[in-house]
C-alpha cells in the first residue's frame, strides 16, 4: 500500500497534496436531503473510496463535484482552484474526468473512436487544424491513438478495437468508459460503481488495471457498493450514510469495521443494481 | 472513387440528353440532394430535428431573388446574402432554442418555418405577397448568361459538388464525429470536456447557410418566387431523403437524395396514382428498414461482426 497517501490521510486531510478538496456539500431534491454536509479530501496519487448503502448520496456527491448537478451549497477545489458551480465540460477540462453509474459509451462508434473523442478536447488541434488536416492535427491523432491502444490493451479489449461498442457486454462497456476517462491523463478520475454489473471473475482484472495506473501516478476516487473491492484497492475510505459522512479512515480500519458497518448500514457486496 | 465517378458522370448529363425535362430533373436532384445533406448534418448527425430548414430554404430563395430584383445586385451576390442572412438568423434562433430540450427545439423550428411563410405572404411591400416575384433573370458570369436549362444545370451541379464536398470534409472530420457523439450521449460528451453548444450552433448555422443557397439557386431555376416556395412539400422531401438514406449516413443520404428526386418523376403516369405508389414505396422502405438503407446495411455488418467476435 502507498505509504505516502496513508500518511497524508492520517494527517487529517488538510495536507497540501490534496488534489480534490470537498467542503460541506449540500444538495436536496424536493425536500430529500441527498447530500447533507459532506466534506473530504482526495490525496494526489491515492485511490480513495466512497462507500455507503444505496441512496446514501454517493452519486449525488460526485455529480455535484463534476458539475452534473447544481449544488445547494459547499465548495469544491481541484488542485487548489475553486471549481464550484463551473459547467461540467469546464471541470473536465480542468482535469477531473468521471464515469457514470449507468454506463455511458457511444454505442455506434468504434472502441477506437470512443477513446479518441475522450481525448480530443485536450490536444492542441483546433477546428481549422481539423478541416485542413494540418501537421498539428496529425500529431494529435497519432499521440491519441498510441494512448488509446495502450489503454485498450490494458483492459484486454484489443480485438474490439474497430468494433462499435454497442456490441460489447455491459461489463466490457464499463471498461471502455474507464479507459475513456483515462485518455487525457487527468488529475483525478472519479468512477461511479466501476464493477457493478461486471462479471465477478473480471473484477480482479479491473483491480489490476486500476493498481497499475495508480502506480503510474493516477489518482482515483471510486464510488462502490462492493466493500471487498473497495477495501482491497483503496488507501483511504469515506463512508456515507443518508447524505452524511459516517466515518473515514484507512482501508484497514474500515475493513476491520466492516462487519459493524454491514450490520449497521446493511452494506452488502451487491453486484447488480438497477438505478438511474 | 465511386463518388468521383458519380460526380463526373452527373457533370456530363447535358451532353447525353438534350431533353430539358430530364436536365430539369437533374437540376432538382442536385439542389434537393444538397438540402437533404444539410438537413442530415443537423438532424442525422447532431440529432436536432429542425423544421426550420424550410424557413431557411425560403429565406434563401427570397434573399437571392430580392438581391437581384429589388436591390440591384447580381445572382452570385444574392447567394452570398442568402448564406450570410441564414447563418445570422440561425445563430439568433439557435442560441436561445438549443438550450431548451429537443422537443421544444422541434416546436420552435416548426413555428419559425410558419413565420417565414407568413412573412412571405403578408409583407407585401417586400415580397409582393401571394403574387410573388416572377421573371427572375438568368444568372450570368463573365458575360456568359446561363439561359438554357442545360447551362443552368452546370450551376446546380457545381454547387452540389462544392457543397457536398465541403459538408463531407466537415462530417468526416473529428467535428462530424463529435456531432454524432453529441446525438448519442450528450452527458458523456460534457464529461469529456466538450461543450455541445458551439457544435450544435455551428451545425445549425452551416445547415441553414447551405440550405439557403440551395433555395436561391432553385428559385432561379423556377424563374419565379412566391409563397408556394415555402410549401411543406419541400420540407417533407428533404426529410424523407434523410430518413430513407439513413440519418447520420453521409453517402446514404446523398444516394437517397438523387434517387428520391427522380422517383416521383419516373412514376409520372397519373398524378394521384403516382403519389400513392410513392407513398407505398416509402412506407415499405421505412417498415423494412427503420434506420434507412444505410442503417440496414450497418445492422447486417454488425451481425456479421458479432458472429465473428464471439
Ligand atoms: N434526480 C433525482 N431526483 C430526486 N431525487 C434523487 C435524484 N437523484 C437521487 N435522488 C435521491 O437522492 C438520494 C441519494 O441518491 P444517490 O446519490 O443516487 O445515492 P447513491 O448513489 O449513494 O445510491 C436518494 O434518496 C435518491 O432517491
Ligand atoms: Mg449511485
Amino acid at each position: 500500500m502507498d505509504a505516502r497517501a496513508e500518511a497524508d490521510a492520517d494527517a487529517g486531510g488538510t495536507a497540501v497534496s490534496a488534489v480534490l478538496e470537498v467542503r460541506d456539500l449540500h444538495k436536496a431534491y424536493a425536500g430529500v436531503r441527498a447530500v447533507d454536509g459532506v466534506s473530504f479530501d482526495v490525496q494526489a496519487g491515492s485511490i480513495t473510496g466512497l462507500i455507503g448503502p444505496n441512496g446514501s448520496g454517493k452519486s449525488t456527491t460526485i455529480d455535484g463535484i463534476s458539475g452534473f448537478q447544481p449544488l445547494d451549497s459547499g465548495t469544491v477545489r481541484l488542485g487548489g482552484a475553486d471549481i464550484t458551480g463551473m459547467a461540467s465540460h469546464r471541470i473536465a477540462r480542468a482535469g477531473l474526468m468521471r464515469t457514470f453509474q449507468t454506463v455511458r459509451v457511444y454505442e455506434r462508434l468504434s472502441l477506437r473512436e470512443n477513446l479518441m473523442i475522450a481525448a480530443q478536447q485536450f490536444d492542441a488541434a483546433g477546428w481549422i487544424d481539423e478541416l485542413l488536416r494540418t501537421k498539428r492535427y496529425r500529431g494529435a491523432i497519432a499521440a491519441g491513438e498510441a494512448r488509446a491502444r495502450e489503454l485498450t490493451r490494458m483492459i484486454g479489449l484489443m480485438k474490439y478495437w474497430e468494433a462499435p461498442t454497442g456490441i460489447l457486454s455491459y461489463g466490457q462497456k464499463k471498461l471502455v468508459a474507464l479507459a475513456a476517462a483515462l485518455m487525457p491523463k487527468p488529475r483525478i478520475v472519479v468512477l461511479d460503481e466501476p464493477v457493478a454489473g461486471v462479471n465477478p471473475t473480471r473484477i480482479r482484472e479491473v483491480e489490476e488495471v486500476l493498481q497499475t495506473l495508480n502506480a503510474a501516478g493516477e489518482t482515483f476516487l471510486i464510488v462502490e457498493h462492493n466493500v471487498e473491492f473497495i477495501t482491497t484497492l483503496c488507501h483511504h475510505v469515506i463512508v456515507l450514510d443518508q447524505g452524511r459522512k459516517l466515518s473515514e479512515g484507512s482501508a484497514e480500519a474500515i475493513h476491520a469495521d466492516a462487519r459493524v458497518l454491514e450490520a449497521y448500514l446493511g452494506v452488502a457486496p451487491e453486484l447488480e443494481e438497477a438505478e438511474a | 472513387m465511386i463518388v468521383v465517378a458519380g460526380a463526373v458522370l452527373a457533370g456530363i448529363l447535358p451532353l447525353v440528353t438534350e431533353s430539358n425535362y430530364f436536365i430539369g430533373i437533374g437540376v432538382s436532384a442536385c439542389i434537393f440532394t444538397v438540402a437533404a445533406v444539410a438537413l442530415n448534418l443537423v438532424y442525422g448527425f447532431t440529432g436536432l430535428l429542425s423544421f426550420a430548414q424550410l424557413g431557411f430554404w425560403g429565406i434563401g430563395g427570397y434573399a437571392t431573388s430580392l438581391t437581384v430584383m429589388t436591390f440591384g445586385g447580381n445572382f452570385w451576390m444574392g447567394l452570398v446574402w442568402a448564406a450570410v442572412i441564414n447563418a445570422a438568423v440561425a445563430l439568433a434562433v439557435g442560441y436561445p432554442t438549443l438550450r431548451t430540450n429537443r422537443h421544444a427545439f422541434v416546436i420552435v423550428t416548426l413555428a419559425f418555418a410558419l413565420l417565414v411563410t407568413l412573412i412571405a405572404r403578408d409583407w407585401v411591400d417586400l415580397t409582393r405577397g401571394p403574387l410573388g416575384i416572377p421573371g427572375l433573370p438568368a444568372p450570368s458570369l463573365f458575360g456568359f448568361a446561363f439561359r438554357t436549362t442545360a447551362s443552368f444545370y452546370y450551376i446546380a451541379w457545381a454547387f452540389a459538388v462544392l457543397a457536398i464536398g465541403f459538408l463531407y470534409a466537415l462530417c468526416s472530420s473529428r467535428i462530424g464525429r463529435t456531432l454524432i457523439a453529441i446525438k448519442q450521449n450528450e452527458p458523456l460528451v460534457r464529461a469529456q470536456g466538450i461543450s455541445p453548444m458551439p457544435y450544435k450552433l455551428a451545425a445549425f448555422a452551416i445547415g441553414a447557410a447551405v440550405t439557403g443557397m440551395a433555395g436561391g439557386i432553385y428559385a432561379f431555376h423556377l424563374k419565379i418566387i412566391d409563397p408556394l416556395f415555402l410549401d411543406f412539400y419541400y420540407m417533407q422531401a428533404f426529410l424523407i431523403m434523410v430518413i430513407i438514406g439513413g440519418a447520420g449516413s453521409f453517402w446514404g443520404v446523398v444516394a437517397a437524395g438523387i434517387v428520391m428526386s427522380a422517383l416521383p418523376e419516373v412514376l409520372r403516369f397519373s398524378n394521384e396514382l403516382r403519389m400513392i405508389i410513392y407513398g407505398v414505396i416509402l412506407l415499405v422502405a421505412m417498415l423494412a428498414m427503420p434506420d434507412g438503407v444505410a442503417g440496414w446495411m450497418r445492422e447486417r455488418k454488425l451481425m456479421r461482426m458479432r458472429a465473428a467476435l464471439r
